[in-house]
Formats: structure tokens, C-alpha cells, sequence
């Protein structure tokens, strides 16, 4: 069958090899490997009987005599010895027999099972030969049989699916924002990033003051518009936002902490309390450890929708990551806070500094790979706040 | 009509290729040990007898090790034999008394072929019994009494 939208075939696997057929030939292959596993459990026989032998014809010699029954035909004994106990009388095919001594015949054993070895180790290896074989016979059989179809397509340059992680295990958000994100144009995404930097250069104007909910909530209305379905999601899974601008509010937060004084760190690390308290505890620690550059990844399985919640996470580690240098709440939050001050001193977060490089491009990054779900940083001039890269 | 006719006929086969023949060719396998056994036998009454005639009282043999290695064995005094009579046991008998065995013994295997050879017998004229009455019911498909099956 052809597609007309995208060329390509569609190739129904039944048709290259009909299912009837790849079960019949994978039944030869069977049967013929059923046949080699007798034939090498012959020659194995052959094996044990020749070392047996070995072993006795060792022991004769020991002795001058040995008394034994001597079979008369199939069906009758005599007692009688073993004599000459050193003269073996060996047949060596065709009717022609040889006089050896005990020694000399265990030789003519030993060679004859290394013989049998080899043969025993020939046909092993056609049996596995013909076990792949009868694999692969039954795997066609049964995709042929379930209607399986080979789909050759020609590559497109398209604009790939945002989606490109299946979402981190940790989050069970049950965003569907996702959705939006995928269906969302790039140029809205970059319009809601350009809107999002504007807001941003307000609240750090604003982060002058104390007033950090106020401006939580400036940006969230300002956010809403881009994300606040996944915002709303993203709440609903997370009980200790009692709202929305909350949410938003921490995801602004690491960026005012980045570009804030550490008083505003210090506030920033209560409500990054509240995050690690509430979710993202160990899975944070791990992810925070390498830095701002791995959340960069979460982030954008994140754009898919699950994200909201990792942003939070993240967010959230970024602040504690920035946080717990400069405060003793460092202390008070979450175990994983602490070990993300470990990883903040990696990152070399200097309090002093207003802006650090890193920290702030990863939070952008967070809301530009959730606004644009690639799974690479975008392009794009992500803000000017992009000050150093690290 | 004709439908359940080939159903029969398939009955018949079936039961041919699946229980009379593997039957007969079980049987006839039952009756070849036996003949194996008369064999075996009849060939040690008449060794015994050579003894007796030739009066051989002792013996040099090649005795088999294993794989067809052989060794020399002697046999000083072949005056007592130890016979197989069965179920594991040997017994230990002079030449007559062993001669004496061994006829028994050929009677009784004798009258066992002749038990396999009814048996066989019995299946293989089932088997023509079943064919007949497929053949019957391929000729005469509508009428029965009107043709005689053709000897």
C-alpha cells in the first residue's frame, strides 16, 4: 500500500512471508534440530563409554588373572579368567583387528574419543545454528500471524514533536499540558518567552522589595496566559499550593533568586521549602547534583506536559541549590536542599553576585523547554539575563 | 446422504491408520523378539552339543571389554554352564540338564510365536475388514445389495 501523504510502503509482513510457511519451515527446523540433539546424545554415549573403558582397561594389567564369567552366547556364563592381561586385541574398522598392549590401546582410546569430541562439538554447533534459525522462523511466524506490517517511510525534515521524553518517573502529574505545549507554534512559545523575560525584568525591579508574592502573582497572571493550564495542572497535583500563583510564584523564583539579593534568597529558600516539603525530595538531590545543565533535560520532558511538576521541582531545587549557601534556613529545608548546597557550591553560586550565569539560564531554560518542548535549548536568544554560560 | 457416507469413510480410515496398523506392527515386533530368543537358543543347545561330542573341556574365547575391545579369556572346566532362565536368575546346569532347558525352553517360545502369529493374523483381516466396507461404500454409493464387491 502507498501512502499518499508521506511516501513511504506499507508492507504487510504476511505477504513477504506468509505465516503458514514461516510455521511449517520453522517446524523443519525443529524437527531437524530434534534429530542433531539424538545424534549428539549418541555420540555423547559414545563419549562416557570410551572413558569408562579407558578407565578399565587401565585397571587390567594389575593383575595376572582376573576370574570372571565368560558370556556364552546371549543366554549362558561359564566361570572362567581373564588371562593374558596385558594383550588387547583392538578392531579398527574393516575387519582388521591389532595385538596392543594395555597402555597402547588406552592411546588408541584417548584418540578415538577426541575424535568423538569433535565430533560431538561439530554438531553443537550446527544445532545452534539451527535454533537461530527456527528463532527467527517462529518470531516471523507469529508477527505474520498477529498481522504485523513492515512501513517504510521517507525521512521528512518536519517539525519534529516537541515530545520527545516520555516524562521523568518521579512526576505523576497528570498534565495534559503537554498537549498544549506540542500543539503550540514555535513563534507562540517565543512570544510567550519574550513576554515571560519582560515580566521576569519586572519582578527583579520589584524584588528590590519584600513584596515577593506580589509579585509571584504579577508574573502568574502574566504566565497564565502562556501556561496556566499547565499551571493549573501542575497545582492541582501539588497540595501545598493552595493556588496557582503560588506555583508560578516559586517557578519565578529561582530566576529572582538568581538575580536577587540574598535576602531574597533567604525568602526564596522558605517557599523552596515548601517545594522540597512538599514533592520533589531525593529525586531533586540527584538531579541537582550534576547542576542546572540536568534539570535542563528533565525540563524538557517536562514541556511535555508532565513538567509543571518538575518545573516546581526544579525550580525549587534550583532555589534550594541557591539557597543554602547564603542562609541557615539552608539548615531548615529538606534534606535535599542540603545536599543541593553540596551541589550549589559546584555550581559556584556566588550570593554576591546578582547574577549567576548558570543558575539563571537554567531556570530560563525551564520555562522555554516547557514552553518549547525540544529537547535541545532553543535557539533562540533565550533573555538577556543569558549573561554567562558555564 | 452422501456427506455422512464420507464421514464414515473417514471413520473407517482413521481407525485403519491409527489403531489397526500401529497394532499390527507392534505385534509383529513382539513376535520378532521371540524368534530372537528361539534363536539364541538354539544356537547354545547346539554348541552345547558340539561340547558333548568333542568333549571340550576347556576353553580359550575372546572376550568383548567394551567398543570391541577383546581380551583372552579361558575357560578351565566347561562342565557346569550357567544358564539364563529369566527374570535376572542364572542357573548353574550340567550339559544334559542344560540341553534338557533349553528344549523346554524352545517349546515355550515356539508356542508364544505361534500365540503373536494368530494375533498379527487377527489384525491384519480386521484391516482388510475395514477396507472392504470402504471400498463397498465408494462403489456404491447409493445402492447397496444390487453390486457385488469384484474378487
Amino acid at each position: 500500500m502507498e501512502e499518499p501523504i508521506k511516501k513511504g510502503t506499507v508492507t504487510s509482513l504476511s505477504s513477504m512471508f506468509p505465516a503458514e510457511d514461516a510455521q511449517k519451515a520453522a517446524k523443519r527446523v525443529q524437527d531437524t534440530i530434534t534429530e542433531k540433539q539424538q545424534e549428539l546424545d549418541r555420540v555423547n554415549e559414545f563419549i562416557a563409554d570410551n572413558t569408562n573403558l579407558i578407565n578399565f582397561v587401565q585397571k587390567l594389567p594389575e593383575e595376572l588373572h582376573h576370574d570372571i564369567m565368560v558370556p556364552f552366547g546371549k543366554a549362558a556364563f561359564f566361570p572362567g579368567r581373564l588371562i593374558h592381561t596385558n594383550e588387547i586385541l583392538v578392531l579398527l574398522g574393516e575387519g582388521y583387528y591389532a595385538d596392543r598392549t594395555s597402555k597402547q590401546t588406552v592411546e588408541i582410546l584417548k584418540r578415538r574419543g577426541k575424535d568423538l569430541e569433535s565430533q560431538a562439538d561439530s554438531l553443537k554447533a550446527m544445532m545452534k545454528d539451527l535454533q537461530a534459525e527456527a528463532s527467527f522462523f517462529n518470531a516471523t511466524a507469529s508477527e505474520a500471524a498477529e498481522g504485523l506490517v513492515e512501513i517504510r517511510e521517507e525521512y521528512l525534515e518536519e517539525k519534529s514533536e516537541k515530545t520527545s521524553e516520555s516524562g521523568l518517573p518521579k512526576q505523576d502529574s497528570s498534565l495534559s499540558e503537554a498537549n498544549n505545549f506540542k500543539d503550540e507554534d514555535e513563534d507562540e512559545e517565543y512570544a510567550r518567552i519574550m513576554s515571560r523575560l519582560d515580566e521576569l525584568e519586572l519582578e527583579e525591579l520589584a524584588a528590590e522589595s519584600d513584596n515577593w508574592d506580589d509579585d509571584g502573582k504579577q508574573s502568574n497572571t502574566a504566565e497564565n496566559d502562556n501556561d496556566s493550564d499547565e499551571d493549573k495542572q501542575a497545582k492541582a497535583d501539588f497540595d501545598p499550593f493552595p493556588d496557582q500563583s503560588s506555583f508560578d510564584h516559586n517557578l519565578r523564583h529561582p530566576q529572582e533568586f538568581i538575580s536577587t539579593k540574598p535576602l531574597q534568597q533567604t525568602k526564596e529558600i522558605t517557599t523552596s521549602e515548601q517545594f522540597s516539603d512538599n514533592h520533589y525530595q531525593q529525586n531533586f538531590t540527584d538531579q541537582s547534583c550534576t547542576g542546572l545543565t540536568v534539570q535542563a533535560v528533565p525540563k524538557d520532558a517536562m514541556s511535555h506536559g508532565k513538567a509543571l511538576a518538575h518545573n516546581a521541582n526544579y525550580i525549587s531545587a534550583e532555589q534550594s541549590l541557591v539557597l543554602p549557601e547564603g542562609t541557615e534556613n539552608v539548615g531548615t529545608m529538606s534534606s535535599s536542599g542540603k545536599e543541593v548546597s553540596a551541589q550549589t557550591s559546584k555550581a559556584g553560586f556566588d550570593s554576591g553576585k546578582a547574577f549567576t550565569g548558570s543558575i539563571v539560564e537554567h531556570t530560563h531554560n525551564i520555562h522555554t523547554s516547557t514552553e518549547k518542548p525540544s529537547g535541545t535549548q532553543p535557539s533562540k536568544p533565550v533573555s538577556r539575563f543569558k549573561m554567562q554560560r558555564k | 446422504m452422501d456427506s455422512y457416507r464420507q464421514e464414515k469413510i473417514q471413520k473407517f480410515e482413521e481407525f485403519v491408520d491409527r489403531r489397526l496398523k500401529p497394532d499390527l506392527v507392534r505385534a509383529i515386533g513382539e513376535r520378532d523378539k521371540v524368534f530372537e530368543q528361539q534363536k539364541i537358543f538354539s544356537d547354545l543347545r547346539r554348541n552345547i552339543e558340539n561340547f558333548e561330542k568333542n568333549s571340550v573341556t576347556s576353553l580359550r574365547t575372546l572376550v568383548n571389554l567394551g567398543s570391541e575391545v577383546y581380551m583372552q579369556a579361558d575357560v578351565p572346566d566347561t562342565q557346569h554352564i550357567f544358564v539364563d532362565v529369566g527374570l535376572g536368575f542364572h542357573v548353574e546346569f550340567t550339559w544334559s540338564e542344560a540341553l534338557n532347558y533349553i528344549s523346554q525352553r524352545e517349546e515355550k517360545l515356539s508356542r508364544q510365536v505361534e500365540e503373536y502369529t494368530r494375533l498379527i493374523a487377527s489384525i491384519k483381516a480386521q484391516i482388510k475388514m475395514v477396507c472392504e466396507g470402504i471400498r463397498e461404500l465408494l462403489h456404491l454409493p447409493a445402492e447397496r445389495s444390487v453390486h457385488e464387491p469384484v474378487f
